[in-house]
């Protein structure tokens, strides 16, 4: 739905608008679901296994239960509710086994949160600890324990995903595009390598919360932190049975989300409860240590690739296996898989590919969705390949990407044909390596370098990402005039700090022609009140919601159209509007004014007319379909968005310290609605790309006790540890089925950040980096080739648990050439 | 629990506490001055920043005990007679705010900065945020603020259009 | 959430040192509570009662006496010490070490006893203290003592002070007073962390003394150098009295290396 609008007729498309929530925000107004409080409201407490693996062999709650102040005790066996986004694996509290660290097996509700913590000190567990399988890797092979073994009696959706019962894999992805067989033997160079990531963590600043209250008749309102609301209600109401009009769910302002309340979580269990404690309003927050493994995280990830060039620099082949660490439940970690499978090959086209991907089971806290679901930590190991092929075939890097980069007419890996209008990721690559000068250093750089003895080093990395979502993911828009003029928009698209609500604002009131004050979409979503949306992930919310915004709006403008056409004696045709009027084109003075048609239009004598004008909007995905289960190809992507990092980096080459001078960040975004907030995207996301670039992520015992459950252990960037230079800019190729030409930008900041880091730091001091993150230690490692340190699971706290190459040798299945 | 009398925003309280509860605690559960957030209970993040007789705190860090005969001031202090003060302004100017948590905890540290330092430098704008973590905007929108409130700000902050 | 605990808040350091003969098996003093409250937070400290030294007389600040030196007392938080002018013309290795330690609000609050009793191998403030040859005043209703630093930390976490004892005064010597010193700490972002290693020289009047922070279950001071010690003696003596080990933080080579890397490059820059 390109407006084809001459962009100086714009008024409020492509300008900086202030955020429309910001105010409330400053000054601490705004209420998000930490600081609600119910009248006759309980607080709630979880008792967590102490072990990544082990037999619950009895619960005694009875000195919980006796403590005055307690109103609810609950444990697994009261419950037979079982929750998954696609597969349906977790039970609400454990049952019968933990199966992995921090995982809630009791939970208390009690008059105020110091009973409730004490109730849940009494809770005695009898636990018969099990071996945990830890590594993913290892929970591949064939004797290996299964952290389900009733996987083959789960439900899940099966035109996306394939579990194999009597393994750990939740699902196996497979794509396949023409013969890469046959591309290797035309190859020259054929060039292997494995790239790996651990678990981490969102860190959205407010951790999860939800307040439940689950009235007699099965009433239920959930008050919830979470990103989605009808995600939430759904999965809800099929865990429960319930009719989804039975359940309202309200989220308030929230605190950062990042994927990680993408799903559903401790919705349930205080809803739980809330029914045990005979209906009353029940809170859980969780702790920030509980954030990290009572809640999802990312999960980690071993990259293999296997490609081979033409003598000309032509990839003509890539093989590539992926192994994702689900954890101990799928939720959203399968999903990840499959989207990442059908992307894999980043915006490059191979002619032939072949790509496994699995999401395996292991005892560890599981992974779910995470801004840029499964890019970021896949681009690491592919941009970091694209740079060691370059340099093992002896061309520049750079060179290397233009030369294989998606351009009109090249195919991706599922078969879809790259358009003139899909985006423009060679200049967005072109525009990285300009801004940061790539391939030389300055004077001043030369200079520095003299003068601090370290070295600098410039690296670029491209990216690309579809939304992952079912081919139908759909939603709508409701505006309501008020009867002054101006105007209210529902939509169920959750602000979590992406400034959604001002670009919608910015939309609506540019169709309308209206003034943006006039306009208010709502903050706070409500199940009860807006209109249907998926969810909000995947960078989608621009286009999908953008266009349903627009059409609410045609709509809204036919109906009052309609009203004042009868009035003025004119048809539709002849009428225009401005922020306040429908008048006749060529006669403006015959008019009336939108305050006095918004609820309907009454003549003198008390005759009426209209009625309350509404406008709906509904957009669903076009042209998507499934994809094959055998070959993966189809038509997954609603857009793609491409872009490109440059790094420079200034590296001391005796003990691996670096600090990060400049980055040049580029998207092709089709259109900036807003300039501002998409500034806003690029620099955070950006930043928190640096933060799994250089230092996050779990660290587990060899028991799969998680050691670093907090900011003392688990850093994430300062405001000390940005860029010294941040240059951040857009090209914009429009997209034409996307509101004003846009695409959408959410996660795409936060891929790639790591792989050129990697590249810059190995132009700097040539370190050859396969682990991420990468610490100053990792880079003196890799300057001395000993292996990394890596934060999978620790022998000593810091010894290495990549896929042993020794092992994978004596294993055809894993085999991997040196 | 123990007697306790303060000022917050320049209102006195008097109220009984127990000793184990936290300034942050206090402010939000017994005053109902819900701005101040917590985002970790532990130090680290800083979102329960609050000026504690003029200097910032870590108001989770501090026993509501402890606040006794002091002054405290909280984001509800910060815009006055209905209207942002300069430094919320400057926030909403250069974007410098996104899902808003940690920003009533970033404002109060920003404030206590410009007391000391009126013409902070780059480098004494991050080192002065340092305690306080935002996981949304990467902190230079923040930076471009308190350069602009201390009239400091060459050029705005602009995405560009390559 | 914190345990229930009781709070006193005595005016007079008689009052204090009763409290502390009466309840010091189960009492624990509050300072800055910087590291109090994370213990109290997370379980590993239980105390019955809380005792906050902020309120007791003369306890504030810092003094200068120019025959005995520098005092800081219990209520001197580490932006005290940044803020003193007479510690940044004195002793800049104070200044230097607390400007690394921790965030600026929690500078405002952290005390520089707080940090020395709380004794973790990865202290800011220890690697100064032992390098100036600052002596610790103890006091208690039986008396009083002095003990210098190097004697001060006994394990991870321990102190010679017994339960009954309070911290009273940190003297750092008059005659170490224009002692050039550097820190340099190791850490895993560039904000605010607690140091993976950090290494403090300090030079006077031919006399080189190295203290280096999380490199053993206490902070270490390798004391006696002569100054004209060439730098690989430095590095000799420092890795000699070290004996970091792997944690999630770091691993034990990388600290080694780092701990060398730093005093030779210390030893380099002072020269
Ligand atoms: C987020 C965060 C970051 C940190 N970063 C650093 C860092 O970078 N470097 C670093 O070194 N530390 C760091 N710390 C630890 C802490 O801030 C410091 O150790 C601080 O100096 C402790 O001082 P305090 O006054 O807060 O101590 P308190 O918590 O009040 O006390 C600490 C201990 O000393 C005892 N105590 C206090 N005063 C006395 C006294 N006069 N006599 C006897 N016993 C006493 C207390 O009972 C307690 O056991 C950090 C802490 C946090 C929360
Ligand atoms: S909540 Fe106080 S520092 Fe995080
Ligand atoms: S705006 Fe979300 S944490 Fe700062």
């Amino acid at each position: 739905m390109l407006e084809n609008q001459d962009p100086a007729t714009l008024k409020y498309v492509g300008k900086g608008a202030l955020r429309a929530e910001g105010v409330e925000k400053m000054t601490g107004q705004a209420v998000y679901a930490s600081d609600m409080v119910m009248p006759g409201m309980l607080y709630a407490q979880v008792k967590k296994s102490p072990h990544a693996r082990a037999k619950i062999l009895g619960i005694d709650v009875s000195k919980a239960e006796a403590l005055p102040g307690v109103r609810a005790v609950l444990v697994g066996s009261e419950l037979d509710y079982r929750l998954g986004l696609y597969v349906v694996d977790k039970d609400i509290l454990a049952k019968g086994e933990v199966r992995h660290y921090g995982e809630a097996v009791a939970a208390v509700a009690a008059d105020t949160l110091e009973i409730a913590k004490a109730a849940v000190d009494l809770i005695e567990v009898k636990y018969e600890v099990l071996p945990p399988i830890l590594n993913h890797m290892d929970a591949l092979k064939k004797d290996a324990p299964l952290v389900h073994p009733d996987l083959g009696t789960y439900d899940f959706v099966k035109a996306a995903f394939t579990p194999v019962p009597g393994t750990n894999i939740a699902n196996l992805t497979k794509l396949r595009k023409g013969d890469v067989e046959k591309g290797f033997a035309e190859s020259e160079w054929i060039i292997e390598r494995e790239y790996t990531n651990p678990s981490v963590q969102h860190v959205p600043m407010e951790t999860h919360v939800a307040i439940v209250q689950w009235k007699t008749g099965d009433d239920v309102t959930i008050w919830t932190s979470a990103q989605s609301p009808f995600t939430v209600r759904s999965l809800f109401c099929y865990a429960f049975k319930l009719p989804l009009n039975k359940v309202r769910v309200v989220i308030p302002h929230v605190g950062g989300g990042f994927g990680g309340k993408a799903g559903i979580h401790i919705e349930p269990l205080v809803a739980c409860l809330s029914r045990k404690a005979g209906g009353a309003p029940v809170k859980f927050q969780a702790t920030r240590e509980e954030e990290f493994s009572l809640l999802p995280c990312r999960s980690a990830l071993t990259y293999r690739i296997k490609t081979g060039v033409r003598s000309d620099g032509k990839i003509v082949a890539q093989k590539m296996s992926m192994y994702w660490d689900a954890g101990a439940y799928a939720d959203y970690a399968v999903n990840v898989t499959r989207a990442s499978g059908y992307s894999g090959a980043g915006p490059y086209e191979i002619p032939n590919a072949w790509l496994d991907a699995y999401t395996i089971y292991t005892n560890k806290p599981y992974g779910t969705a995470y801004r840029g679901f499964g890019h970021v930590e896949f681009f690491w190991g592919l941009e970091r390949h694209m740079e060691l092929v370059a340099q093992a075939i002896g061309m520049d890097s750079l060179e290397f990407r233009r030369k294989n980069a998606l351009r009109p007419g090249s195919v991706t890996l599922t078969g879809e044909v790259i358009s003139e209008n899909s985006g423009n990721v060679l200049k967005c690559i072109n525009e990285a390596a300009a801004s940061i000068g790539y391939g030389s250093l300055s004077a001043d750089e030369k200079a520095r370098e003299k003068e601090t003895g370290r070295k600098i080093g410039k690296g670029i990395a491209a990216l690309h990402k579809a939304p992952a979502m079912p081919p139908f993911t759909a939603t709508a828009v409701i505006i309501r005039m008020n009867s002054d003029g101006t105007v209210l928009v529902n939509l169920a698209l959750t602000e979590i700090g992406q400034g959604s609500v001002t670009a919608y604002s910015q939309i609506v009131a540019e169709r309308l022609k209206f003034r943006l004050d006039q306009v208010k979409v709502t903050v706070e979503k409500d199940t009860d009140r807006d209109p249907y949306d998926w969810q909000t992930v995947a960078s989608k919310g621009i286009i999908l919601t953008g266009n349903a915004c627009i059409l609410a709006c045609d709509d809204l403008l036919k109906g009052a159209y309609e009203t004042a056409g009868q009035i003025l004696r004119a048809q539709s045709c002849d009428l225009d509007h401005d922020d306040t009027r429908v008048f006749v084109r060529h006669h403006p003075e015959q008019g009336v004014t939108f305050a006095s048609i918004a609820v309907g239009y009454a003549y003198p004598d008390g005759n009426a007319i209209g009625g309350p004008l509404i406008g709906v909007g509904r957009y669903v995905a076009q042209g998507l379909s499934n994809l094959d289960k055998e070959t993966g190809q189809g038509y997954p992507a609603l857009d793609w968005t491409y872009g490109a990092h440059g790094i420079v980096v200034e590296v001391d080459p005796a003990t691996g310290e670096f600090r990060i001078l400049k980055i040049a960040s580029i998207f092709d975004v089709g259109k900036a609605i807003n300039p501002d907030l998409v500034r806003g995207q690029c620099i955070g996301g950006m930043v928190q790309g640096l933060g799994t670039a250089v230092c996050e992520g779990y660290i587990y015992d060899q028991e799969g006790h998680l050691l670093n459950p907090s900011f003392t252990d688990n850093k994430i960037p300062t405001s000390k540890d940005i860029p010294d230079e941040i240059d951040c800019a857009v090209v914009e190729t429009p997209q034409l089925d996307g509101p004003y030409g846009a695409r959408g930008v959410g996660e795409h900041p936060m891929i790639s950040v790591a792989p050129a880091l990697g590249n810059a730091i190995q132009h700097a001091v040539g370190a050859e980096l396969l682990h991420m993150p990468i610490r100053a230690e990792d880079v003196w490692r890799a300057m001395r080739n000993s292996g990394p340190i890596d934060n999978w699971i620790t022998k000593t706290p810091s010894g290495s648990c990549r896929s042993d190459p020794a092992a994978r040798r004596h294993d055809p299945d894993h085999a991997i050439t040196p | 629990m123990t007697r306790i009398s303060l000022t917050v925003n320049g209102k006195r309280y008097e109220r009984d506490v127990a000793e184990n509860r936290t300034l942050l605690r206090f402010l939000r559960e017994d005053l109902g001055l819900i701005g101040t957030k917590e985002g970790c209970g532990a130090g680290e993040c800083g979102a329960c920043t609050v000026l504690f007789d003029g200097l910032t705190v870590n108001s989770c860090m501090v026993l509501a005990v402890e606040a006794d005969g002091r002054a405290v001031e909280t984001i509800e202090g910060e815009a006055k007679d209905g209207k942002l003060s300069d430094l919320q302004e400057a926030f909403q100017k250069h974007h410098a705010v996104q899902c808003g948590f940690c920003t009533p905890g970033m404002i109060m540290s920003t404030r206590e900065l410009l007391h000391r330092t009126p013409k902070p430098t780059v480098a004494e704008i991050k080192e002065g945020i340092e305690g306080n973590f935002c996981r949304c905007t990467g902190y230079q929108q923040i930076v471009e603020a308190v350069l602009d409130v201390s009239g400091q700000l060459e050029k705005k902050g602009e995405l560009r259009h390559a | 959430m914190l345990h229930g605990f009781r709070y006193a808040a005595p005016r007079s350091r008689s009052e204090l040192l009763d409290l502390l003969a009466e309840h010091g098996d189960h009492a624990k003093v509050l300072a800055g509570g910087t590291d109090l409250l994370v213990n109290i937070r997370g379980g590993n400290m239980k105390p019955g009662l809380v005792i906050d030294v902020k309120r007791v007389e003369g306890y504030g600040g810092l003094a200068w006496d120019p025959a005995e030196g520098l005092s800081l007392l219990p209520a001197a938080t580490i932006n005290d010490v940044l803020r003193d002018k007479r510690v940044r013309a004195n002793f800049p290795l104070l200044a230097v070490c607390a400007q690394d330690l921790a965030s600026y609000q929690i500078r405002n609050r952290a005390t520089v006893i707080g940090n020395v009793v709380n004794a973790s191998p990865c202290s800011d403030m220890a690697p100064a203290l032992l390098c100036l040859g600052a002596r610790a005043e103890i006091a208690s209703a039986r008396g009083s003592r002095s003990v210098l630093f190097s004697e001060f930390f006994t394990g991870v976490k321990k102190t010679v002070l017994a339960k009954d004892e309070i911290l009273e005064r940190i003297v750092v010597p008059a005659s170490a007073a224009g002692t050039k010193g550097e820190y340099r700490k190791l850490k895993r972002i560039n904000g605010h962390d607690l140091g993976i290693v950090g290494v403090a020289i300090a030079r006077k009047n031919g006399s080189l003394r190295i203290a280096v922070s999380s490199a053993a279950p206490t902070p270490v001071l390798v004391a006696g150098l002569p100054g004209t010690a060439s730098v690989d003696e430095a590095v000799a003596a420092v890795l000699a009295a070290v004996s970091p080990i792997s944690d999630v933080r770091c691993t034990k080579e990388y600290r080694l290396f780092m701990i060398e890397t730093f005093v030779r490059r210390l030893m380099e820059e002072m020269k």
